[in-house]
């Protein structure tokens, strides 16, 4: 699904990305950890497609197509999704009307006819449940005056509209607190299947406790410097970071 | 280029059809014309605003043109129940009156006839607001307006369908100047929604000079609406003065879509206590068009409250001004004002010049302003298309968002429509200059 093959970025001329490597298959869940600054929500947004960092080196390849090829909308439309660590509010932009826009620009894309009216709402209907997202908010302006909580939900109710083939969340689990943390790993547990596959940003490992991961990696300085299963998120719990930028300069000299 | 002189204006107009002024008024117009000059970049209130562009043109005397009732149609600003009085180049077109709501109730006709028909009427308001000393062009409208609407609600009337003034112009290859002199006068407890809307027939250069006096009574409710859609090449000079009495209520909605120079003034006297205003106004210049907003916010008696919420769309060279003017008198304690203005820059050679001016005279009041000038929200927009959303989608559902706050000030439902439907229509890049109709005839 994912091929990331030696991936290097900067931003302003500082290099942040120095060589990732990464394959994602369906149907599984990679957590990625590290300290802060080590580059990981770069690579969420490098993979997003945002403007402000340079691809230097490397390739990624989404289903066989070159990512890079793509701009950001293209990749959302071919099924990438990223939950922002910091959702955007937008004041005059209902989330009905937002919501239908992205999918409608979606079918569109993939050369399905608009939904109707009432398919719509039975869609929203459903997702709503699913993710249990309250009513009251989808009249309101997208993310305008929302708590933390609201904000991540509305983060995984667009998830759920645009049934991505590759999710990452970029350190959704600031900020909530332990229920809405409940709400939104569930609303991932419901979504994940045979065929997507879901990157999870962070740096606890209680999300870990509700997402349970096939793998986790752990970014530092910009590269993946150790990857194992979700014991590894236990054992960084345990015993920090420290240990790992030791192992690193030991093989660095 | 010898450029049109203050008097060529004066002979333009002063061999044409009678002057409604009475000889009076119109000796103090006249007054004024000879003591003052065309306003220049010198006039603290036309810095910004340079009528050079419109005095390159040979302007004449706009002719009376039938129009037909189709045309009218074609630009259904306000529904069709809607109470309808058409101008062409400032001449009064009968035939395409229309009256929908009872006519014993209020007195909505051409103003020339009001002024024998109901001279004591025409006679206790007409140029009581001392609209002539406004500038050079508000004296020549007051010295040689022929024409333009009178609106009398009586006493406790509620007008239920709006009452629509159209005013177009036709130059069929000509240079155009027309005049168009108003008079609104809503009596004690009465309740009415007015639209004046401008569109351009041609595609000529056209200079329309536009001098309205509202007074609103004691308890009334007046809700004035003007909309602004004439063509590329048409420069307007649209000046309004509002007289408010104790008790009464104000909105003004002011949609500037198209044009070349246009230069709203809208004055506003709080002559008693417990009044209401809102003034709220849309502007949307392309290319190298220059849109005006001076608004001049007099709170002569206290107890009151009045709010001003502008926004503007600028595009590629474009140019706006919004000069927010208030005045809080040494008595006018217990006052309230805000005032916001907030401004959206899409290229890097669109220019606002966006100017609060609160003079207060006494320390008892609230006031506040805000001026915002900005680009489109860049993180909004990255947000948009990482959700599938195009870039020029998400800019169109970002701008339609913006100016949506400013149109849902409108009361008139199907003005309100009327509005919507032509943002989208721009937004989509279709050309909303020229003729606005909504049916599809806007000129590219």
């Amino acid at each position: 699904m994912l091929k990331i093959r030696n991936l290097h970025a900067t931003i302003e001329n500082k290099e942040i990305l120095r060589g990732i490597n990464l394959d994602i298959n369906h149907g599984e869940v990679h957590a990625i950890m590290g300290p802060n600054g080590s580059g990981k929500s770069t690579l969420s947004a490098v993979l997003a497609g945002r403007e402000i960092y340079k691809v230097t080196k490397g390739e990624v390849l989404f289903d066989g197509k070159n990512l890079f090829d793509l701009s950001p909308e293209e990749r959302a439309r071919e099924g990438l999704f990223l939950a922002f660590q910091y959702p955007v509010e937008i004041p005059g932009v209902s989330i009905v009307n937002f919501l239908k826009t992205a999918l409608e620009e979606k079918r569109k894309h993939l050369g399905l006819e608009p939904m109707s009216p009432s398919e719509f709402l039975k869609m929203m209907r459903e997702k709503k449940e699913l993710v249990e997202f309250d009513s009251k908010l989808e009249n309101r302006a997208v993310n305008a005056g929302f708590s933390g909580g609201e904000k991540k939900k509305n983060e995984i109710l667009q998830m759920a509209f645009l049934d991505p083939k590759l999710a990452i969340l970029d350190e959704t689990d600031s900020g909530l607190d332990i229920d809405a943390l409940r709400i939104v790993a569930n609303g991932v547990n419901k979504l994940k299947n045979e065929n997507n596959s879901f990157v999870v940003i962070t740096h606890y490992q209680r999300l870990l406790d509700y997402i349970v991961p096939d793998f986790v990696h752990v970014v530092f300085n910009g590269r993946i410097v150790k990857s194992g299963d979700k014991n590894l998120a236990l054992e960084l719990e345990e015993k920090g970071y420290d240990w790992i930028k030791k192992e690193v300069d030991e093989l660095n000299n | 280029m010898k450029l049109l002189t203050k008097d060529d204006f004066i002979n333009i107009h002063k061999k044409n059809g009678e002057a409604l002024a009475p000889e009076k008024i119109k000796e103090i117009a006249c007054d004024f014309l000879q003591k003052n000059d065309l306003p220049t970049t010198k006039d603290e209130n036309w810095k910004k605003t340079d009528i050079k562009r419109i005095l390159k043109h040979r302007f004449e005397y706009g002719k009376k043109i039938d129009l037909d009732k189709f045309v009218v149609s074609m630009y259904n600003v306000s529904g069709t129940y809607a109470n309808v009085l058409v101008f062409v180049n400032g001449h009064f077109c009968e035939d395409l009156t229309k009256i929908t709501d009872e006519q014993h109730i209020f007195v909505f006709k051409n103003i020339a006839k009001a002024k024998t028909e109901n001279h004591e009427i025409f006679d206790k308001y007409f140029n009581k607001s001392d609209i002539h000393n406004e500038h050079y062009f508000s004296a020549l409208n007051t010295a040689y307006a022929e024409d333009g609407a009178f609106i009398y609600i009586k006493q406790n009337s509620v007008i239920e369908n709006p009452i629509h003034v159209y005013n177009f112009v036709d130059g069929d290859n000509r240079k155009i100047t027309s005049m168009l002199r108003n008079l609104i006068v809503a009596q004690k407890g009465s309740k009415a929604h007015v639209i004046f809307s401008y569109h351009s027939l041609s595609e000529d250069y056209f200079l329309t000079n536009v001098a309205t006096e509202i007074f609103v009574e004691q308890n009334a409710y007046l809700d004035f609406n003007t909309f602004q859609g004439e063509g590329d090449d048409a420069f307007q000079i649209n000046n309004t003065r509002v007289h408010q009495k104790k008790d009464s209520r104000f909105y003004s909605q002011t949609i500037t879509m198209c044009g070349n120079i246009v230069r709203n003034d809208l004055n506003i006297n709080i002559d008693g206590e417990n009044c209401y205003t809102e003034l709220n106004g849309l502007y949307f210049p392309d290319r190298e068009q220059h849109f005006d907003n001076t608004i001049n916010m007099n709170h002569k008696v206290g107890h009151s409250l009045s709010n001003q919420f502008y926004r503007g769309v600028l595009e590629n060279n474009a140019t706006a001004v919004f000069y927010g003017n208030v005045n809080i008198f040494k008595d006018a304690v217990k006052t309230e004002v805000h005032q916001k203005n907030n401004n959206i820059l899409l290229s890097k050679h669109a220019k606002i010049h966006s100017k609060p001016h609160l003079i207060i005279h006494n320390d008892d009041v609230i006031a506040s302003h805000g001026s915002t000038v900005g680009q489109l929200d860049k993180e909004a927009l990255f947000y948009m298309q990482s959700r599938g959303i195009g870039q020029k989608k998400a800019r169109t559902l970002l701008l339609t968002a913006f100016a949506n706050e400013v149109i849902d000030k409108i009361q008139v439902p199907q003005f309100h429509f009327y509005t919507k439907f032509l943002l989208e229509k721009r937004m989509k890049g279709d050309k909303t200059d020229g003729m606005c109709s909504n049916m599809g005839a806007c000129r590219g």
